[in-house]
Parts: C-alpha cells; sequence; structure tokens
C-alpha cells in the first residue's frame, strides 16, 4: 500500500511556514528560538545568519550550513560522527595521537570472542595513553572541530517532546517542573483524545494547555481557568506553531471571578437600540463588545451545565479550593489531574480528597527517567540526570452511594462464616479511622478493605 | 471508541472497581448477574445509572464502582495473554514519538493489546494503527477485542511475523513501535514502511542491554540517527494522615515524671519499711532503729512531703493547659518544677488533635521494566557514499567515557 495522500488536518505544517517560531540547535548543543518571517534574515547570535525563505518550506529535523546566507544540507550525522564532534571534554586526534581502536579491530575482536568488557578495557587504555597528552593540543584539536562545525544548526521539530523538553531546560520553573515524562503521563492519565471535554488550570505558562491542544487536533473543548482580566496568552503554545483550528474552535478561558455561579461579570451594555447609534465605529465597537459578552455567557453556561471529561490542574494556587470549585463540573468516571512540583501540596490535597464522597483512589506518582549514552562499547546512563519531573495526583470522579457499606476480609479465617460475620460488621466511618487512615492497608498482608475512598456521611 | 454517554446502556463495556488491584471488564447483558466476593449485582440494575456510580451489592455487604473504560483503565483490567505495557512506558513512548490525532504507527506484536487501546484512543479517527501479531491465537483475541471495542475502522490487525514478512504499508507511517525478542530484525522493515518526507520515529522496547546494542547497530546501519536510550519509572507514593511529631521536651517530661514517680514509690516503700521493721523492733521488744543512716532517712522524707503536696497542688490542673516544656526551664527550684505536671495515674502528655500529611515511595516498587531505544529518520535523501562503511575510528573520546 502507499501513502495515502494527506488528507489529515495536521495540527501544524510539516514544514516551516513563514511566522513559525523555530527552534535549533547550535554545535555547542545549545538551543535557539528565532522566528521565520518571509524576506527577512535570521540571525543566530553571532554564529551566523541566513536568508529565512532559505528555510521556508524545509522539513524538520535536517542539519545546514550556513555558507554566505544561503543553507546547504548536510547530511545526518551517524553514530561514528556524534561521537567524534560530541567529544567537547577530553578529545583525542587521531592525526596526534595513537590510533585507538577501529570499528575493525572491534569487529574482529569480537568475533575472535573477546569479552566485550575487555574491549572496553582495551579502549581505556587506549584512553589512558591520551589524557596523557598535553592541554594545549587537547585545546587545539577542540578549536579546530568547532570551527568545523560552527556554522551549522539544526532545525528542532516543534512536538509536544521537544517543546517541553526544550522550556524544561530552559526555564523549569516557568513550568512548574513539569518534564515530558511527566506531561505524557497527565495526558493520558485524563484521557485527552480529539472530540473530548476537559477543564484546565494552567499556571505553567500553558505547557499543559498545549500538551492537551495537541492530542485534541482541534476537536472537542478546552475550558481554562485563570486568574487574569483576560485570557493569559499561553506563552508555550507559541512555539507548537498550531494552525489556527488546532486553538480558535477548542479554547475558551473563564477566570476565576468569572468561574463562579452566584457571580454576575459587571458588563458593559452591547444591546443598545439602533435609532441610538451614532457612528460606523461605535457600532463595529458595539457589535465587538456583544461578541465578547455572548462568549462569555456562553463559557459560563457550558462551564456550569458541567459534564467535562476531565480537570488536569497545574496551579500556583490552593488545589484543594481548585477541586472544590471545579470538581463539580467534571463527569462522572471523569479523571481529575493535579501536578506539583511539591510533594507537600499533593500530600494534604491527597488526605483532603479521602475524606471526600466523590474521589476514588487519589494516589501520587514521581515519574523517574534516566537518559542512557548509546554508543557502542560506552552504553552508560548519562551522568548528569534531571532529577525530577515534579508530582502527580490521579483520582476519578465518582458518584457516592452513602448506604452501601464495606466488606472486611480476613484472610487468616476465611472459612468460619461465623468469623466472617463478625468482622463484616467492622464498618469504618470517618476520616480518623484507622483503617481508613491508610489505604495501603488494603496491600497488606491479613487484611483487604473494600473501597478504599469510602466515606462517612457528610 | 467506547460508550460517550453519561448513562451505562445495555451492550456497553464497564471497568467494574473491585479494589485498586482488582478491575474486571464487564459487558452489561441484562439477564446476567455479576457475583464476587465483593457482592451480588444485576447487570439489569446497571442499565441507565450515571458512568462512576457507586452501586451497593444488592444483599449484604459490599459495593462496587462502575466505570467508563478508558485506555488506562482497560490497562489495570485486561486479559493477560503475554506481558504487557502500563501508563509510565506508554505515555512516554506516545510522547517521544509524537503519536497523536491524525497520526499513522504501526506497532509489532499486538500482544494483549495494551498499548494498541492507547494509541488508538490518541490518533483517534483520523489516524491509524497497523498492529502485528504473529502468534494466531492471540491475533485471533485481539481482532476480536478491537471489534468489541469499536476500534475496526482505527486498527488493521495482521497475523504475520513481521521479522521475515515485514509489513504491510510502504512510505505510509509517522512512527513504528517494536516490542518484540529480536526488534533488530524488524529494523529495515521498519524503513520502508515509514514515511520519508518528514522526520519519523523508531522505539524498540527490549527489557536486555545485549537487545540493545544489537538494536542500536542495526538502527544505525539502517541509517537511524539520533540514536538515544531511556527508562522511564513510576515511583508510587504513599501517603499517611499522622499527627503532628511530639517535641521531645514532652518526652523529656514523661522520662522525669517517671522517675519522680520511681522516686516517690521507692521512698513510699522506704518509709513502710521503716514502720514495720520499727514496730516488729518494738514488738521483738528492740528499741534502736539503726540499720539506716539518719540522714538518709530524714532526707527521704522531706522529699517525700514536698513531693506529696505538689502532687496535690497541681491536681485538678487540665491537661491542655499545660505550659510549654521551656517555661519549665524558666522556673527554678525542684518543688516548682513539679506543678506543670499532670495529676499522677494520667498522661503527662497533651494529646494534640492536629493531624499533618506525610509521603513516602512505596516499600515494593516496579525496579525496571524495558530500555526504550528510540531513533530517527530524516527526510535526507542523497547517501553520501562514506557514511556506508565503518571504517571511521571509534574514538575513545567523548563527553563521558
Ligand atoms: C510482550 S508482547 C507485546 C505486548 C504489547 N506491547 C502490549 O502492551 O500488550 C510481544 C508480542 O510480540 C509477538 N511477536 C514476537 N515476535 C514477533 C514477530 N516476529 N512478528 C510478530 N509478532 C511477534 C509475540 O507473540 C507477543 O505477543
Amino acid at each position: 500500500m502507499a501513502a495515502t495522500s494527506s488528507s489529515v488536518r495536521e495540527s501544524r505544517d510539516s514544514t516551516v511556514q513563514s511566522g513559525d517560531l523555530v527552534l535549533l540547535r547550535i554545535p555547542n548543543g545549545d538551543i535557539k528560538g528565532v522566528k521565520v518571517e518571509k524576506d527577512t534574515t535570521v540571525t543566530i547570535g553571532r554564529l551566523g545568519s541566513f536568508y529565512a525563505n532559505e528555510l521556508i518550506d524545509q522539513p524538520y529535523g535536517l542539519t545546514y550550513e550556513m555558507v554566505d546566507k544561503r543553507l546547504k544540507v548536510v547530511p545526518p550525522r551517524t553514530i561514528q560522527e556524534v561521537e567524534d564532534t560530541d567529544a567537547t571534554n577530553e578529545l583525542i586526534n587521531d592525526g596526534e595521537f595513537v590510533q585507538p581502536l577501529t570499528i575493525d579491530e572491534i569487529q574482529k575482536l569480537k568475533v575472535s570472542g573477546v569479552h566485550v568488557s575487555d574491549i572496553i578495557k582495551k579502549q581505556i587504555e587506549q584512553h589512558a595513553n591520551y589524557s596523557l597528552k598535553t592541554e594545549y593540543s587537547k585545546e587545539k584539536y577542540k578549536k579546530r572541530k568547532e570551527e568545523k562545525y560552527s556554522k551549522s544548526f539544526t532545525t528542532i521539530e516543534p512536538t509536544l517532546y521537544n517543546v517541553c523538553d526544550y522550556w524544561f531546560n530552559k526555564d523549569k520553573t516557568r513550568i512548574r517542573d513539569i518534564r515530558a515524562d511527566s506531561l505524557s503521563q497527565m495526558l493520558n492519565l485524563a484521557n485527552i483524545r480529539p472530540g473530548g471535554r476537559y477543564i484546565a488550570v494552567d499556571d505553567a505558562s500553558g505547557l499543559v494547555v498545549a500538551g492537551i491542544l495537541d492530542r485534541m487536533g482541534g476537536e472537542g473543548r478546552l475550558l481554562t481557568i485563570c486568574d487574569t482580566d483576560s485570557p493569559p496568552p499561553y506563552p508555550v503554545t507559541a512555539n507548537m506553531n498550531f494552525k489556527p483550528h488546532v486553538t480558535s474552535n477548542v479554547l475558551v478561558s473563564l477566570n476565576w471571578a468569572t468561574a463562579e455561579e452566584d457571580y454576575t461579570p459587571i458588563i458593559p451594555p452591547s444591546d443598545i437600540p439602533e435609532d441610538q447609534i451614532r457612528s460606523e465605529r461605535q457600532k463595529s465597537r458595539l457589535n465587538k463588545r456583544k461578541a465578547v459578552t455572548d462568549l462569555l455567557s456562553n463559557t459560563r453556561d457550558e462551564l456550569f451545565y458541567g459534564e467535562f471529561d476531565s480537570l488536569i490542574v497545574a496551579s500556583e494556587y490552593d488545589p484543594w479550593s481548585i477541586l472544590e470549585k471545579l470538581s463539580p463540573y467534571v463527569a462522572g468516571s471523569g479523571s481529575i489531574v493535579v501536578h506539583s512540583p511539591h510533594i507537600q501540596i499533593l500530600s494534604d490535597l491527597q488526605t483532603q480528597m479521602r475524606g471526600a464522597s466523590q474521589y476514588l483512589c487519589p494516589n501520587i506518582t514521581e515519574s523517574f527517567l534516566r537518559r542512557y549514552q548509546v554508543l557502542p562499547g560506552r552504553t552508560h546512563p548519562t551522568m548528569v540526570t534531571s532529577g525530577t519531573g515534579g508530582f502527580v495526583l490521579h483520582a476519578i470522579k465518582i458518584y457516592d452511594d452513602p448506604n452501601a457499606s464495606k466488606v472486611i476480609f480476613d484472610r487468616r479465617k476465611p472459612k468460619k462464616p461465623k468469623a466472617d460475620q463478625a468482622t463484616e460488621q467492622h464498618v469504618t466511618s470517618g476520616s480518623d479511622s484507622p483503617l481508613k487512615e491508610d489505604t495501603s492497608i488494603e496491600n497488606t498482608a491479613d487484611t483487604i478493605m473494600l473501597d478504599v475512598g469510602s466515606q462517612k456521611v457528610q | 471508541m467506547w460508550s460517550t454517554a453519561r448513562e451505562i446502556a445495555a451492550g456497553d463495556l464497564v471497568i467494574l472497581w473491585l479494589t485498586r488491584e482488582a478491575l474486571q471488564p464487564l459487558v452489561i447483558t441484562p439477564g446476567k448477574d455479576f457475583n464476587s466476593k465483593f457482592g451480588h449485582y444485576r447487570h439489569a440494575d446497571l442499565v441507565g445509572i450515571p458512568y462512576g456510580s457507586k452501586v451497593a451489592s444488592r444483599k449484604g455487604k459490599g459495593f462496587i464502582h462502575v466505570l467508563r473504560p478508558t485506555p488506562e483503565l482497560w490497562t489495570m483490567a485486561l486479559p493477560h495473554r503475554t506481558q504487557i505495557l502500563y501508563l509510565a512506558d506508554i505515555a512516554f513512548i506516545t510522547s517521544h514519538l509524537n503519536i497523536k490525532p491524525g497520526s499513522r504507527v504501526i506497532e509489532a506484536g499486538t500482544g494483549s493489546g495494551s498499548f494498541s487501546h492507547s494509541v488508538a484512543r490518541t490518533v483517534g479517527s483520523a489516524g491509524h494503527l497497523w498492529s502485528y501479531e504473529f502468534h494466531e491465537v492471540r491475533a485471533g483475541k485481539a481482532r476480536e477485542e478491537f471489534a468489541r471495542h469499536g476500534m475496526n475502522d482505527i486498527v488493521t490487525l495482521t497475523h504475520r511475523n513481521v521479522c521475515r514478512e515485514g509489513f504491510t504499508v510502504t512510505d505510509t507511517v509517522d512512527s513504528v513501535f517494536l516490542d518484540l525478542p529480536a526488534p533488530w530484525e524488524a529494523v529495515e522493515h521498519a524503513k520502508q514502511a515509514l514515511r520519508k518526507d518528514r522526520t519519523t520515529r523508531i522505539c524498540c522496547f527490549s527489557p536486555c542491554m545485549e537487545q540493545v546494542l544489537r538494536t542500536v547497530n542495526a538502527l544505525n546501519d539502517a541509517g537511524f540517527t539520533e540514536i538515544t536510550m531511556y527508562e522511564t519509572l513510576l515511583r508510587p507514593l504513599d501517603v499517611s494522615h499522622v499527627p503532628v511529631l511530639t517535641p521531645i521536651g514532652e518526652i523529656s517530661e514523661k522520662l522525669k515524671q517517671a522517675e519522680r514517680k520511681r522516686e516517690d514509690k521507692r521512698l513510699k516503700q522506704i518509709a513502710a519499711g521503716r514502720q514495720q521493721s520499727a514496730s516488729k523492733r518494738k514488738r521483738e521488744d528492740g528499741t534502736r532503729m539503726d540499720d539506716q543512716s539518719p540522714e538518709a532517712a530524714e532526707d527521704s522524707t522531706a522529699v517525700e512531703r514536698k513531693r506529696i503536696k505538689t502532687d496535690e497542688e497541681s491536681a485538678g490542673v487540665p491537661l491542655d493547659v499545660l505550659p510549654e516544656p521551656v517555661q519549665v526551664m524558666d522556673l527554678d527550684g525542684p518543688e516548682d518544677f513539679d506543678a506543670p505536671v499532670a495529676p499522677s495515674g494520667r498522661s503527662p502528655v497533651p494529646v494534640s488533635t492536629a493531624k499533618i500529611s506525610v509521603s513516602k515511595v512505596m516499600s515494593e516498587v516496579r525496579g525496571h521494566t524495558s530500555y526504550l531505544t528510540f531513533a530517527s529518520l530524516q527526510p535526507f535523501s542523497p547517501p553520501p557514499p562514506e557514511t556506508e562503511s565503518l571504517t571511521a575510528a571509534v574514538t575513545p573520546a567523548d563527553v563521558e567515557s
């Protein structure tokens, strides 16, 4: 089967377009964001500059060399080349030093049955030779290599992963420590899909909003609640280069005041009788105002109608107060996902949620992520790794039945009906019950208790 | 894929949440019953109630939660035919491979379909998943499942050995996910299936490092670049709500009080003993009592008197108005030292009702799932001749050796 033509409405162009914000990786490993505007010259710091038109309509992911402001595509680097050029700490020059093991030699060693660890040892011996060389010659080598590559850059495709990674490395506090792996878990846990309806509170510069929009593909509703008068710009979304339909039909916003049911927003009148309108300008201003007013009231109606699929929170504000306000609008069986850089915030939140009847099994996880360098003979975890990508709390919204009572099993005496009867009487109530306190009790050897989140009637 | 209606209808697939560890899929079939140690339920009784309801057993104790299926719940409830992928890996792979609405994806093998359901949800009806499984029975079961879950327009399942026969599409997909014992054998086939007009990506999921190394070589030979490898895990945290931690001042008070009590007891015993022996001596006609030093006897009686007195004085001091230990330190004289202590027989430590939430990592966590090897294929056409050969030196020089 051949590739069917791209009938899919994609969330962004697969090539660089005029007006795009493009991320570039430069030879020293830094990532720069540049605006690519038709008929202009793009300058990458002191590295060089090029005509924007050279990049427009190019696919992402390629490496270019800048030659007289024009771009020359260079082939993607194989592992051998990566090895050679990423070597910035300790460098060895094939021409100046003892030639270390070549691939051929390694192959021969492998074929002759030499163990991998011995090959590595052999390489380290060569390495020791190298470390005896003068700093000066190392520096010289380094300069030469850097010069060779200094005029080049690679475009980075603005996938959600890459954009998140870029922000995480650049300024993680602005995205509230949400690392790409944590973000992906949040999106999966919140069951984000095209056509879904979601509420989000994003004080993470729009990273969460960008992720949700990316996974909605221009279908459904994302209602965000913000702390500003007018909708926030969500700067991370700019890096995604979304086509307009991804955002325009999907994203609407309220703020913490207009999201209150019993608050009546103060809106200047827009319904002025025709005969009182004096000018075209006034008319268009009134029309605009009317559109804003209508949008506000429709959005409020939509929120208050509820039945949203999930609520996703990455906020600087008290999460319990956010849940109290917004979880009534989440449908039964919907997901509640809260991210925080701080475990204390989520521990307290979980305790509070356990005392409320509408949350099933709130649980907290922290994601661990480890990256490995994969080079022949030297595959190992990278020395520097990100310590944390924050914590994620997940719970399922449920409709309680206060009359339901739990069963307590005692595995030690399962066969005695009388004992069973007795234990079944054990109905815990109230949040101070020791059994209730520790949800992990249901994992322990002796007791299985049903309904971790079950509740006293309030 | 699954019902989006508010209420449960006959024929719906629901997920029964029995406990955190026990989730079970159920197709609502009026006329049938669901009986378990968690109670007795009629399917018919579940029809018409909203998703997310807690439902009490018809008789006796017990209840269940009836949930709307999501790929995440399905992963926890599905019938295992193989080892499966879980949330952390699925989410990370989805993100790194840039799987989103409209994406075209290949996976092999299908296994138990845990990854398949998540991908199908994410790519939506505008995207497509080609899934391959060489085990006939598993392929059949997965095909049935996909059909039952309304995924036929999103997923195409093919029964074949992809290492030998490759994939059914060419220059089509955005990404390939390989969860097989020998992914390196499928790398060339994967390259053919990937589209060439943009960056495409591959992920190989292998539990062993040896597999990773072979895969990396195969990827490199096939012209994939940006080869990297990750490991991801979830650390679940256990939160408990516990009383605020006791300051050691309270403990020292307790100890001091115990000490005093012991001393009181000792002195009382001495006094009693003395009385006893005195009367005994009297009875036995002895008039002197010199088996104890007079000073010591006097001292202890003095202390005892004081203690008894202060105990009486402090009786009735309510527990919650006890001063802080630091205030105690300001006072001088051993007598006063007694003042803040609670009457004997009651706990000297004030019972604090304040509680705090504390969290720790659960004691047993998954230590390793698999290594995730990623690579990408760039839309670069003319392969320069030098990249074919591997004669370039493997220099030991690197960022980290
Ligand atoms: C670990 S399971 C996949 C689990 C799956 N990712 C999930 O999440 O449920 C691996 C599957 O690959 C299948 N398999 C192994 N080698 C294969 C091959 N060469 N072609 C097709 N399927 C293969 C096996 O039969 C098995 O069902």
